[in-house]
């Protein structure tokens, strides 16, 4: 792997930050196929990570390793200084720190929109219900939709839905916020607005790791981007530096057919 | 719109903003069919449908005019069914404790009026033009009914049907005697009849296009048949029968009947004038109340029960009442349901709808085991033994689990909670094998309560939260185990309800009883088989797919008698198990396995994202299934759950088979060996099927009212 001059400038800077998702030589294979080959990257706090590949590249397997949804076989991943082990402690306590957003939402369409916020802070958390539903008015005012509380996710459109999901996640007050393809599944017209809660979310200084193909927010948000293809990092950098003067050529082939 | 944006010229003032508090345009009224037109395009609209239509009405009417024949027929024993009303709801219930049956029957009362009027979803109603029109067609379905049954026959004194040479009248040349000797070819011919008259019509390529005179003549044609088809069953059999005109007259009340039904009807159709007006709804249940009332108020006014037994003598004289009349109870109960409905409705529009919710579903399941144990029973307390054991032990299992409880529900309790729950399984554990080598005496309460102690202080930490929560948690341990003790005192109490057989109560009474206990021991069995099945841990997998397969492949008549001759062998020497709890767990472990099997359907169902949404957001195992992986599941069972339900609550009649008398047997066996009514079988067994189809019909239409509301399939 290369390191360009741009992405050492920019590790310095970061060094001073703590580490929030450290990935030490992950393997993953799912049967005789290798989903993920040897990644290795850090991940410091308030930095938002975008991670672009073709797909099939291991993106989304990555970030689903990094909450357990997925199990790696080799190598070391600590979140916030706690490694993922088969320990059900370590994963519960690393679940309640990292939000995650879903292509398909995965709301639960037999709850209202404010049970689906209030239902994790209440039982996960152990909050009191009149704290969690306050919680979950406000976080429904920062992403927009306050007006939509009482509805059943079914009556939403898919932005609408995912800016819950979003504030289903930040309702567990995580210090990470993974998002998976999150504006994917969605009709051209709403990927804006769930885009702008995005951004909002990254200015406001949280740790996100973003798989997406949205070339725009990673040039505007992103602090690094990472190209994966077939399991491996191929390449690592800040957003100019890699949408401008990419050094792989497989960065470049992937460049070429996307921009 | 669109004209506006793709011309600004066009759009002269500013387009006007959808606030949503602009009149929603009207729907046009769909234009209403005549009756002609209805058919035309449902039943006759080509030669085909002309002929299905032709050939399955006959049938139809064939198989109706059969078991109105059957039903109405003089040979009909009626009086046996009516005499022995009681005996087949409860069987040997003794006469002077009566009022407990009407005690429970009133709780149901109350309980269905408050669900009703409190949680049912109101929708519309029923429209007045519906009202009317259902009026009216039930009117015409009786007077056809009236009809379409052969006449009754001509009986001497000693009420013989009077018979006559077949041979004669078939060869005196009278129309009906060759109608009754050629009916077959007869048929036959009207048949090829209409089949040619449709093919004629649509080889001339008049059939749809010649306006309505080709479905007319076909019409005509087809009501020729049907015509037919009731004049022949005037002279079939060897029976003399009546002449139509006396057979006419003697259905007066039906005739009656049917003219009050058409008549108030077309009363309400026209009453109400125009369309609009004919569309107002009223409440579903007014419509069921003013049914019912009118029910009752008919007990009032006329003897229907001058038919009994009075301390085992047989009454049959018009104008002499009989012991149990139950217009009075009746009327009660409907006062008592329309009270509580009514109530129910205020409780919800004071916004208590919500709280009272979950205490209201609770009550229905704890309702049954009141009511059979406290109200039909009425158990002999003896209360040295429950102030001396059974109280002092209930207070200290609601103190001392209260205690662990609320220990247990504190949000860090960490790795102390689950070493006090894990010491709590063990001596459980402990106990049971202790009952099983005699090692020291416990009552078996004391071992359960034990259990769910331990139970519950392995699930608490999924429940944890504040004080609230805490003390909620500590409230329904206390009161879970006030109610278990409580019912074990029952159960161990015997009965001073004194009766004939060893049986507390039969018929339909106990056909009610054990399917409902069925259910409530079968369902949670079946959820949590199901979730074993589907089980990540090896064991439960197998164990569950084990338990499931063994039911799934034996008789539940094995099962049955099993459950009620063999299984008192293998328990020890003080312990027996009555015929009716043997049935019940047997029906209930059956059950199990197939509820079982349609649960497993709906956890497939449930999408993997689910699963990882629960798991993203740091959910338990025990929390994700209860609050969402189960909900979702339940969802998508409920149509073949409520399958089974049925199914279980007609497979109680084998309850006959094993020796104990439900409503069938009653009919079967009991009826048909009583000195008045020697032999008189069918009457019960219709009536019993009669009342059988009622439940099972209702409880299909209430799944599909609650399918629709929860919206199965939608998504």
């Amino acid at each position: 792997m290369s390191v360009s001059d741009a992405t050492t400038a920019l590790t310095e800077e970061l060094a001073a930050r703590d580490d929030m998702i450290v990935c030490e030589g992950v393997n993953k294979w799912f049967g005789d196929f290798q989903a993920l080959d040897g990644i290795t990257a850090v991940i410091k706090e308030r930095e938002v990570v975008v991670v672009l590949g073709p797909s099939g590249s291991g993106k989304s397997t990555w970030i689903r390793c990094i909450n357990r949804l997925e199990a790696h076989q080799e190598g070391r991943i600590v979140i916030d200084g706690v490694e993922l082990t088969n320990d059900l402690r370590n994963i519960e306590k690393i679940r309640s720190e990292v939000g995650m957003v879903f292509q398909q939402f995965n709301l639960f369409p037999h709850l209202t929109v404010l049970d689906n916020i209030m239902l994790a802070p209440i039982w996960v958390r152990k909050k009191p219900k009149g704290e969690a539903e306050e919680l979950a008015r406000s976080l429904l005012e920062r992403v927009g939709i306050p007006e939509q509380a009482e509805k059943y996710p079914g009556q939403l459109s898919g932005g609408q839905q995912q800016r819950v999901a979003i504030a289903r996640a930040l309702a567990m007050e995580p210090r990470i916020m993974l998002f998976d393809e999150p504006t994917s599944a969605l009709d051209p017209e709403m990927i804006k607005e769930v885009l702008d809660v995005m951004k909002e979310l990254a200015l406001s200084g949280m740790t996100m790791m973003v798989v997406t193909h949205e070339m725009g927010f990673a040039r505007e948000v992103a602090d690094r981007v990472i190209f994966m293809e077939d399991g491996q990092i191929v390449e690592t950098g800040t957003p100019e530096h890699f949408f401008t003067n990419p050094q792989e050529e497989r960065t470049k082939l992937f460049l070429s057919q996307i921009l | 719109m669109t004209a506006t944006m793709g011309d600004p010229a066009a759009g002269a003032g500013p387009v006007e903003p959808w606030d949503g508090e602009r009149e929603p345009a009207q729907k046009p009224e769909e234009p209403s069919l005549s009756a002609g037109e209805w058919l035309g395009r449902n039943l006759f609209s080509s030669p085909v449908n002309s002929l299905l239509t032709v050939v399955f009405s006959l049938l139809v009417l064939l198989a109706v005019r059969g078991l109105l024949n059957f039903t109405f027929s003089e040979e009909r024993t009626w009086r046996a069914v009516k005499t022995n009303m009681r005996f087949l709801f409860t069987h040997a219930y003794p006469q002077d404790q009566y009022a407990r049956i009407w005690v429970c029957v009133g709780a149901i009362a109350v309980l269905s009026g408050l669900s009703v009027g409190l949680l049912a979803r109101v929708g519309r109603g029923i429209s007045m033009k519906k009202l009317s029109m259902n009026l009216m067609a039930t009117g015409g379905v009786i007077a056809l009914g009236i009809v379409l049954r052969e006449p009754s026959a001509i009986v001497d004194d000693e009420g013989v049907a009077l018979h006559r040479d077949v041979s004669a009248v078939a060869g005196g040349g009278s129309f009906a005697g060759w109608l009754d000797a050629n009916a077959f070819t007869v048929l036959a011919v009207l048949v090829l009849a209409n089949v040619a008259l449709a093919l004629w019509f649509h080889l001339q390529g008049t059939y749809l296009r010649g306006g309505p005179e080709p479905r007319t003549a076909h019409g005509a044609l087809v009501l020729v048949s049907v015509g037919v088809l009731i004049v022949q069953q005037y002279a079939t059999g060897e029976v003399v029968r009546e002449s139509f005109a006396d057979a006419m007259s003697d259905r007066a009340w039906w005739w009656l009947a049917a003219a009050v039904l058409v008549g108030g009807g077309a009363a309400l159709w026209l009453g109400l004038g125009d369309a609009r007006r004919r569309n107002t709804f009223v409440p579903a249940m007014y419509v069921f109340f003013v049914g019912s009332g009118l029910m009752v108020l008919s007990a009032w006014v006329y003897p229907w029960g001058h038919y009994g037994f009075l301390e085992g003598e047989f009454i049959n004289e018009p104008g002499r009442t009989v012991a149990m009349t139950t217009k009075l109870p009746w009327t009660v109960m409907l006062v008592l349901l329309v009270a509580t409905y009514e109530l129910g409705r205020v409780l919800r529009a004071a916004g208590a709808g919500p709280k009272l919710r979950v205490p209201l579903n609770l009550l229905w399941v704890l309702t049954p085991f009141v009511l059979y144990w406290a109200v039909l029973r009425d158990p002999d307390l003896d209360w040295d033994h429950v102030l001396s054991t059974d109280l002092p032990m209930a207070v200290f299992f609601a103190a001392f689990g209260g205690v662990v409880v609320w220990f247990l529900a504190h949000p860090r309790i960490g790795e102390a909670g689950r070493v006090m729950a894990a010491v709590l399984v063990a001596v459980a554990a402990l106990n049971w094998v202790a009952a099983y080598f005699g090692w020291y005496p416990m009552l078996q309460k004391a071992r359960i309560s034990f259990l769910l102690l331990a139970v519950v202080a392995l699930l608490a930490h999924n429940f944890a939260g504040d004080r609230s929560q805490r003390l909620k948690l500590v409230a329904a341990w206390v009161a879970t185990m006030a109610v278990f003790h409580w019912l074990v005192t029952l159960v161990n109490s015997p009965s001073t309800v004194d009766t004939p057989t060893d049986a507390l109560i039969g018929g339909f009474g106990i056909t009610l009883i054990v399917a409902v206990f069925t259910l409530l021991l079968a369902f949670p069995m079946g959820v949590l088989l199901a979730l074993a099945r589907t089980s990540k841990l090896p064991i439960f997998r197998v164990l569950s797919t084990a338990y499931i397969e063994v039911f799934r492949g034996v008789p539940l008549i094995t099962v049955l008698f099993f459950f009620t001759l063999i299984f008192n062998l293998f328990l020890p020497d003080n312990m027996t198990l009555v015929d009716i709890a043997g049935a019940t767990i047997g029906f209930a472990l059956f059950s199990a396995a197939y509820l079982a099997e349609n649960v497993r359907g709906g956890l497939q169902a449930v999408r993997r994202g689910q699963y990882e949404a629960s798991d993203a957001v740091g959910f338990t195992t025990v929390q994700r299934t209860l609050f969402i992986v189960l909900p979702q599941a339940l969802r998508v069972s409920i149509p073949p759950l409520v399958g089974q339900v049925i199914a279980t609550f007609k497979e109680t009649s084998l309850l006959a088979i094993v020796g104990i008398f439900d409503f069938l047997r009653i009919a079967d066996k009991v009826i048909s060996a009583q000195s008045e009514f020697l032999g008189v079988k069918r009457e019960g067994l219709l009536f019993v099927s009669f009342i059988y189809w009622i439940f099972a019909y209702n409880m299909s239409k209430h799944s599909q009212r609650l399918e629709k509301r929860l919206g199965v399939g939608e998504r």
